[in-house]
């Protein structure tokens, strides 16, 4: 076991990046160092990949509170603001020393969402394991019934006269519930109620017996998805996140967790549409005006996005998550496909047919494009939000809003 | 005390008759613009009681309806009113060096004036003076040409505008065949000029002994003949100037002008930029308000998907528009960010703006095809915008040497591949 020096955080921001840097050539383990500072990727991913050395490490940043800054100090935290929390993160990221992106559930979106809502219990048992990366979480809320319309899930929870609850339903997009060892559940607890207010949130063990992930193969040929069976499972009322019958609210802390601080700084800088240009110039597409007039207009309208996320990132000094988020939600998933049809065009026939083992990335791209229009709320959800939050117009009918659960139609 | 100061100071009401001294002793040395040192999108209590002040002088004395006025007259513009902005608010030297009878503001700071214009469609010759003419003296860094004409462009009483353009609508030196002789003597014709027949001062790029040079022609020169023409954006007049052996004093370095032209030309691009997100942002009102006003089908209108989400369409667009400017704003005129920055705002509003033009007037189905409707006037300013300081898709052609150096940066092979455009 390492022993871990504190670190310190001074209160101007570029002593805040300078300390922990220094902190963090402190502690990294010599050969990470070595081979971050020589630029070697190669060193530094194998050494990242290999689960006891970066179990090894992530103990070690979470002791420091620098995988959960915006966290209380006694839950594992810093304490610090999401901004001056991106500074750390900035640094993070410089080192290679950052959790993968499989933790975002766990520090994302299940962390702030048991500091809101958990018992002290809850909060000892599960935010310091979070924080040194001992667990994964999934989350499991989308149901085949309950896409855009999430309130209208019906995975059902019967509380028994032990106080436990009996679960039985099935749960679909839950990335990595086949790895996970805790899963954000969302279940129907009164069909009496109006859909919005009958459901309860749990924090779920993933082994518990009942629990049953599937993988499920994306359009891209990939499977980090699943989707989850649940059938007789019983869950202590312990797990429980929040007052029965008002796990909506709950969701919404879930749902609202944009400004984490666990992101560096935003910039406008190298983005997808320059390694497109990179490539056009290696395919002589570049040497097509139309191709170069797309791609250039793709640029800018990159960097016109990353702008809006500057300004976004300054106006919302709070952090709290608001329908602007939308707004870059929508350009964002624009761009991604005009960049993935795009990246196509460079090289027309590569993009078609390849040798054995050589499918160039332009393909990748062009498969996974529609993800950003589809995952965490589609296109048209967002326009939604931003015309009804945004632009002050009518909230879209919802005809069975008020009808109890077990009386609205199916379909 | 800075402009911004007093204007911070000084809420706007009726028209006030403080009259402002500039400090006349020269306190900074800059070449175009202060240097805007706060960080991107920090907006200051300052900005927003800018925006505030020149938003409530427009809304009393220029609202849309008044652009309408002027535009349907074929009025040039209210000069009682350009005196007014200059005399009593100081908006026309708010961003010229105090040396010059300025107030030593920011580009940011007229970027913000720029915006409320856009909004209400202020037209008439503030922008050729204060976005082309002006930055083109600045940037000509002839001490004594700007001594001369900026204070008096600054107090209001001298209007001036930038010619380069030859009917090819391209902003390039080989595009510029008006020649200078070498006693400064201009032949050649120039247009569309912005304001070009009314206009004081002209400051022209034209090709003489040395190169291309920037040229100050006065109104009543000998040989300068200029014709109003037809315009689709009634609220900037153009005309057509034709130079005959015309005498005219040639400033900056001689060989010097095309640079000149490309700066003030960037700093013209963000303003432009910033009147364009002013506009759009007076379209997504007026439309966000009637879709929640105006009754079909017994619902309002802008409960239907159909509407909501073109709405939301162009609030994203919006957004991001703003972005756009306002980085390029907050960039030192001068520098490689600003160039990238201005290049960007322009291709990105320019498009933006035109496209929003298109969905008001979608929105608001035949009363938005209709003369009395505002939407028309936003439309017709947008296409114009778009080709007066050179079409977005030879902006976007100008951003491609940058566009291969952010790809060499990401993919060193870019840098050593042989890249060869044909012409």
């Amino acid at each position: 076991m390492t022993v871990t020096l504190p670190v310190e955080l001074p209160a101007d921001d570029a002593e805040l990046a300078d300390a922990v840097a220094s902190w963090l050539r402190q502690n990294l383990p010599a050969d990470w160092l070595a081979a971050v500072e020589a630029g070697d990727r190669a060193t530094v991913e194998r050494i990242r990949a290999d689960r006891d050395r970066a179990a090894a490490w992530f103990d070690v940043l979470g002791e420091a509170g620098l995988a959960t800054p915006t966290w209380p100090r006694e839950h594992g935290g810093l304490g610090l603001t999401a901004d001056r929390a991106s500074i750390v993160s900035e640094q993070l990221v410089r080192y290679s020393a950052e959790r993968p992106n499989q933790d975002f559930v766990g520090l994302a979106l299940a962390g702030p969402t048991i500091l809101e809502w958990g018992t002290d219990e809850q909060k000892a048992a599960r935010l310091p394991a979070l924080a040194r990366g001992r667990e994964l979480w999934c989350q499991l809320f989308s149901e085949p019934g309950a896409g855009s319309d999430l309130a209208a899930l019906s995975t059902r929870a019967v509380q028994q006269e032990d106080g436990n609850w009996l679960v039985n339903g099935q749960k679909v997009w839950n990335s990595y519930a086949h790895l996970a060892d805790f899963g954000l559940l969302m279940t129907r607890t009164d069909p009496a109620a109006p859909k919005h207010r009958g459901i309860t949130y749990f924090l779920l063990d993933m082994r518990t017996p009942g629990v049953e992930p599937r993988p499920l193969k994306q359009m891209t040929g990939d499977a980090e998805f699943n989707e989850t069976f649940l059938t007789d499972v019983v869950i202590p009322d312990s797990a429980r996140l929040g007052p029965v019958n008002q796990g909506w609210a709950v969701a919404i802390t879930t749902l609202m967790q944009e400004r984490n601080g666990l992101s560096g700084r935003p910039a406008v800088g190298p983005g997808a549409s320059d390694a497109l240009v990179a490539r056009a110039v290696a395919t002589g597409a570049w040497r097509d005006p139309l191709l170069r007039d797309r791609l250039v207009s793709a640029f800018v309208e990159e960097r016109s996005l990353q702008m809006t996320t500057i300004r976004s990132f300054v106006a919302a000094g709070s952090g709290a998550p608001t329908a602007e988020g939308s707004i870059r939600k929508l350009a964002h998933a624009t761009l991604s496909e005009k960049l993935g049809v795009l990246g196509t065009e460079l090289e027309p026939d590569g993009a078609i047919a390849w040798d054995a083992h050589e499918r160039p990335a332009a393909v990748e791209q062009f498969l996974a494009m529609k993800t950003y229009s589809i995952a965490g709320g589609t296109s048209e959800i967002q326009r939604n939000i931003i015309a009804e939050r945004v632009l002050g117009l009518p909230k879209d009918p919802d005809p069975e809003r008020h009808t109890p659960f077990q009386e609205r139609s199916r379909g | 005390m800075s402009r911004v100061d007093f204007l911070f100071m000084c809420r706007w009401g009726p028209l006030s008759d403080v009259r402002l001294t500039p400090p006349s002793h020269s306190l900074t040395l800059c070449p175009v613009y202060a240097e805007q040192r706060d960080p991107e999108f920090g907006w200051t209590g300052e900005h927003r009681q800018l925006r505030e002040t020149v938003r409530g002088l427009l809304a009393e004395r220029a609202p849309v309806s008044r652009s309408r006025e002027l535009a349907e007259s074929g009025a040039r513009h209210d000069a009682a009113l350009y005196s007014a902005l200059a005399e009593q608010v100081g908006l026309q030297g708010l961003a010229l060096p105090e040396r010059f009878g300025g107030y030593g503001g920011t580009l940011l700071d007229l970027a913000i004036v720029a915006e409320e214009m856009g909004r209400v469609l202020y037209g008439g010759p503030f922008f050729p003076t204060v976005a082309l003419a002006a930055p083109a003296l600045m940037a000509s860094a002839d001490e004594e040409a700007c001594a001369e004409y900026l204070p008096r462009i600054a107090d209001g009483s001298v209007t001036a505008t930038l010619a380069v353009v030859e009917g090819s609508g391209v902003w390039s030196p080989d595009d510029v065949l008006t020649v200078a002789d070498a006693g400064g003597r201009l032949t050649g014709a120039k247009f569309p000029v912005l304001d070009g027949v009314d206009a004081d001062l002209l400051v022209v790029a034209a090709r003489g002994p040395e190169g291309i040079s920037l040229y100050v022609v006065e109104g009543g020169a000998e040989g300068l003949q200029r014709s109003a023409l037809e315009i689709l954006d009634g609220t900037r007049r153009m005309g057509r100037v034709t130079f005959d052996a015309t005498p005219a004093r040639r400033i900056g370095a001689p060989g010097h002008g095309w640079a000149a032209v490309t700066q003030a030309r960037e700093v013209a691009s963000v303003l432009m930029a910033a009147e364009q997100v002013g506009a759009m942002a007076a379209c997504v009102e007026l439309t966000a308000e009637y879709a929640r006003t105006r009754r079909q089908f017994g619902r309002l209108i802008g409960s239907f998907q159909g509407v909501k989400h073109r709405l939301a369409d162009m609030a994203v667009r919006l957004e991001m528009s703003r972005s756009a400017a306002y980085w390029a704003a907050w960039q030192d005129p001068g520098t490689e960010e600003f160039a990238f920055g201005a290049g960007t705002a322009r291709s990105f509003c320019s498009e933006a703006c035109l496209q929003t033009g298109q969905d008001t007037i979608q929105l608001h189905g035949g009363i938005g095809f209709t003369w009395e409707h505002d939407a028309h006037l936003y439309l017709r300013r947008a296409r114009a915008d778009m080709t007066v300081l050179g079409t977005p898709a030879q902006v976007r052609a100008e951003l491609e040497t940058t566009v291969l150096a952010a790809a060499a940066e990401l993919e060193p092979t870019v840098a050593t591949h042989s890249i060869e455009v044909p012409a």
